[in-house]
C-alpha cells in the first residue's frame, strides 16, 4: 500500500527537515490545533454520550403518556421541578427521554443513509474515474439527472407514494444523496489512475477488485471521510424536513424533527418545546458540519485549505 | 462555441425526457392511483371509471407517451382535487415562489458577496472568522427551524413584520431571509476563496503596484474574475430554492407552488405533483444551461 504522502517525503530531491510521519499522525497533530475540530468534536461527543446513553440520564419512559401531567413546564421555569427537568409534551410525555431517544432515530437515520449513499457514490465515482470513457460519461448523465431532480420535493412524493416507514426513509434519502460523494470520488480516482503506482500494480497484472481495495480505496479516504461527514449533516437536516412536513418519522417513534412539528402550535406560549428539540438539532448538524471542515484542513495536502 | 451550445442543448433535452420519466413513473410505482384518487368510499364501478377516465388501465409506457404528448402541446391535465386545469393553477401560484426565489438570491448575494470579499481581504482576521461562524450555522440550521425563529423574533416579539400570507411586499421579507440564509454559506465560500486566489495573482499585484487604490482593487480587477464561479453558482442555488421553497412556504402559509406541491403530496392529486416536479425540474436543468453558456461567454477556457 502506497499512499501520497509517503510518495512524496520518499523522492529523493526534498530534503527531510522534520521527522518523517505518517499522514494519519500529522493530521492528528493539525487536529489537535484546529479549533472547530475541538468545538465540533465536543459537541457531538456530549450529543453522542447523552442520546446513546439516554438510559443513565433519564429514568422515564419516553412513550409513557400521562395526561394529567400534559404540558408541565421545565426545572428553569417557576412551577417546574425535578420529576420532567425538561417538562412534558401535549401528551404528558417526558419531554427529556422523548428527546434522548428521538436522537437516536435522527441519528440512526443519517448514519444509516450515508452507508446507502456512500456505497452508491463510491461505486459511481471509482468507475467513472478509472474506467473514464464511456463509463464516465454514463454516469456523469446519471450525476446530473439526480441534480436536475429537487430533492425535498421528490423525497416528499417518494414517501407519500411508497409508505412511510424507517427502511424507507433511509432508502429515499440515501438514493438521493450521494451526488457529491460521486463528484468527490470521481475527481479523486482520476487523479491517482494517472499515477505510477496505479500503473505498476496493473501491469502486474493485479484485478480490478484488487486495485480498488489495495490501491485506491487507501487512497481516497481521506477525502471520502471528509464528504461522508459532511453528507452525514445533510442527511440529518433532510430526514429533519420531511418529518417536519409530516411525511418522515411517524409516532409513536420520535425525532428532533417530529418534536418541533408536534410543538408547533405551542410555539407563542410555550416556546421551550420547540427550542430544546430545534437547539439540539442545530447543534447536532453544526457540530457534524464543524467536524467535517475541520476533517478537510487538516487531511488537506498543503495543510491549510 | 455553436457546437458546445447545440451539444449542451442535446444533454439538457435528454436529462429533462429521463427526469420526466423517473417522476412519472415514482408517482405510478404507487400501484393503483385511481383507489386513491377514488377515496375511501368509492364503489368498484366508481373506481372503474376514474381508471378508464384517466388510462390508468393501459400499459405504463403508453401512459407516460400520452402524457409527454400532451405536455408539449401544452396540455398539463385537470387536477382531480381542485376540479380545475392544471395550467391555470400553476400560473397562479408560481409568481409568488419566483418572487419568493428572486428575493431570497437577492438577499443571498447581498449578505454573502461583501462578506466573501471583507473574509478574503483579512484571511484568518477576526471578520474571516465571524464569517466562517456565519457560513457554518447558515448550512447547519434547518430552513423549518430559521423560519420559525424569524416568525417567533420579528413577528411576534418584535411586531415588525407579517409572518403569513403573501399581501404584501412585507409578507415577503422573512420568507425570503429563511430560504436565502440556507443558500449564502456556499455563495460566501466560494467568493472567498475566489477573491483570495485573484488577490494573490500577479495582475492584481502589478496593478497594486501601479498605485491602484484598494477600491478599484477590489472591484475591477478582483470581483470581476472571482465572480465567475459564483454566476453558475448563484444560478444552480436559485434552481434549488424552488425545489426548497417547499418548507418555507408551508410554515409562512404562502400558496407559491411549493406549498400546492406539498398539499397535492397529501391530497394525492397526481396531475398537479407531475406537473409541479417537470417545472421545477425543467427550471433548474435551464438555469444549469445559462450558467454553463454564461460561463463559456466569461471564460473561453471551458468552450470544448
Amino acid at each position: 500500500m502506497s499512499t501520497i504522502a509517503n510518495e512524496q517525503t520518499n523522492t529523493p530531491a526534498t530534503p527531510k527537515p522534520e521527522r518523517v510521519s505518517s499522514p494519519g499522525r500529522l493530521a492528528l497533530r493539525r487536529a489537535l490545533r484546529h479549533t472547530g475540530f475541538w468545538v465540533g468534536g465536543v459537541i457531538l461527543a456530549v450529543i453522542l454520550i447523552a442520546v446513546l446513553g439516554a438510559p443513565l440520564f433519564t429514568g422515564s419512559d419516553p412513550a409513557l403518556q400521562d395526561l394529567s401531567h400534559r404540558l408541565a413546564p421545565p426545572v428553569w421555569h417557576a412551577t417546574g421541578d425535578w420529576s420532567h427537568p425538561l417538562g412534558t409534551d401535549h401528551l404528558g410525555r417526558d419531554y427529556l427521554a422523548l428527546l434522548l431517544y428521538g436522537g437516536r432515530i435522527s441519528l440512526l437515520i443519517g448514519f444509516l443513509t450515508i452507508v446507502l449513499s456512500s456505497l452508491i457514490g463510491v461505486t459511481l465515482g471509482v468507475a467513472a474515474g478509472y474506467c473514464g470513457g464511456t463509463v464516465d460519461l454514463v454516469v456523469n448523465f446519471i450525476l446530473t439527472v439526480r441534480l436536475t431532480l429537487p430533492v425535498v420535493l421528490v423525497a416528499l412524493v417518494a414517501v407519500a407514494v411508497l409508505g412511510q416507514s424507517l427502511p424507507l426513509l433511509v432508502l429515499v434519502i440515501g438514493g438521493l444523496m450521494w451526488d457529491r460523494l460521486v463528484i468527490v470520488t470521481r475527481a479523486t480516482t482520476q487523479q491517482l489512475a494517472r499515477r505510477d503506482f496505479i500503473t505498476a500494480a496493473r501491469s502486474i497484472g493485479s484485478s480490478m477488485p484488487r486495485i480498488f481495495l489495495r490501491e485506491l480505496l487507501p487512497n481516497i479516504t481521506a477525502p471520502l471521510i471528509v464528504v461522508c461527514t459532511l453528507e452525514l449533516a445533510r442527511a440529518i437536516l433532510l430526514e429533519s424536513t420531511l418529518t417536519f412536513l409530516g411525511l418522515g418519522v411517524q409516532p409513536p417513534l420520535t425525532s428532533w424533527g417530529l418534536m418541533v412539528a408536534e410543538a408547533k402550535s405551542q410555539f407563542l406560549f410555550r416556546p421551550w418545546l420547540i427550542a430544546i428539540p430545534g437547539l439540539s438539532l442545530a447543534l447536532l448538524i453544526l457540530s457534524i458540519n464543524l467536524l467535517g471542515d475541520a476533517l478537510r484542513d487538516v487531511t488537506a495536502p498543503d495543510g491549510k485549505a | 462555441m455553436g457546437m458546445f451550445i447545440v451539444k449542451r442543448l442535446g444533454v439538457t433535452a435528454l436529462v429533462l425526457l429521463v427526469t420526466s420519466m423517473i417522476s412519472f413513473s415514482l408517482i405510478h410505482l404507487a400501484g393503483d392511483p385511481a383507489v386513491a384518487m377514488a377515496g375511501e368510499r368509492a364503489t368498484p364501478e366508481q373506481i372503474e371509471t376514474i381508471r378508464r377516465l384517466y388510462g390508468f388501465d393501459r400499459p405504463f409506457h403508453e401512459q407516460y407517451l400520452h402524457w409527454v404528448g400532451n405536455v408539449l402541446e401544452g396540455n398539463l391535465g385537470r387536477s382531480n382535487y381542485l376540479k380545475e386545469e392544471v395550467a391555470p393553477i400553476l400560473a397562479r401560484h408560481l409568481p409568488v415562489t419566483a418572487q419568493l426565489g428572486v428575493l431570497a438570491l437577492a438577499f443571498a448575494l447581498f449578505v454573502s458577496i461583501p462578506l466573501g470579499v471583507i473574509a478574503a481581504l483579512r484571511p484568518n482576521s477576526l471578520i474571516d472568522r465571524a464569517a466562517l461562524v456565519i457560513a457554518v450555522t447558515g448550512q447547519s440550521m434547518p430552513s423549518f427551524l430559521s423560519s420559525i425563529a424569524l416568525i417567533f423574533g420579528f413577528g411576534v416579539m418584535l411586531r415588525w413584520l407579517p409572518i403569513s400570507g403573501t399581501g404584501s411586499f412585507a409578507h415577503y421579507i422573512l420568507p425570503a431571509i429563511a430560504l436565502g440564509y440556507y443558500a449564502s454559506p456556499a455563495i460566501m465560500r466560494l467568493t472567498r476563496s475566489g477573491m483570495i486566489e485573484v488577490l494573490q495573482s500577479d495582475h492584481v499585484r502589478t496593478a497594486r503596484a501601479y498605485g491602484l487604490s484598494a477600491w478599484q482593487m477590489i472591484v475591477r480587477h478582483g470581483l470581476r474574475h472571482a465572480i465567475i464561479p459564483v454566476v453558475s453558482v448563484a444560478t444552480v442555488q436559485f434552481g434549488y430554492m424552488l425545489g426548497g421553497s417547499v418548507v418555507v412556504e408551508a410554515v409562512f402559509s404562502m400558496d407559491g407552488i411549493g406549498n400546492l406541491a406539498w398539499l397535492s403530496i397529501r391530497r394525492y392529486d397526481v396531475e398537479v405533483i407531475q406537473a409541479i416536479l417537470l417545472i421545477v425540474a425543467a427550471t433548474y436543468a435551464l438555469l444549469a444551461l445559462a450558467a454553463d453558456l454564461l460561463n463559456a461567454v466569461l471564460d473561453p477556457r471551458i468552450r470544448v
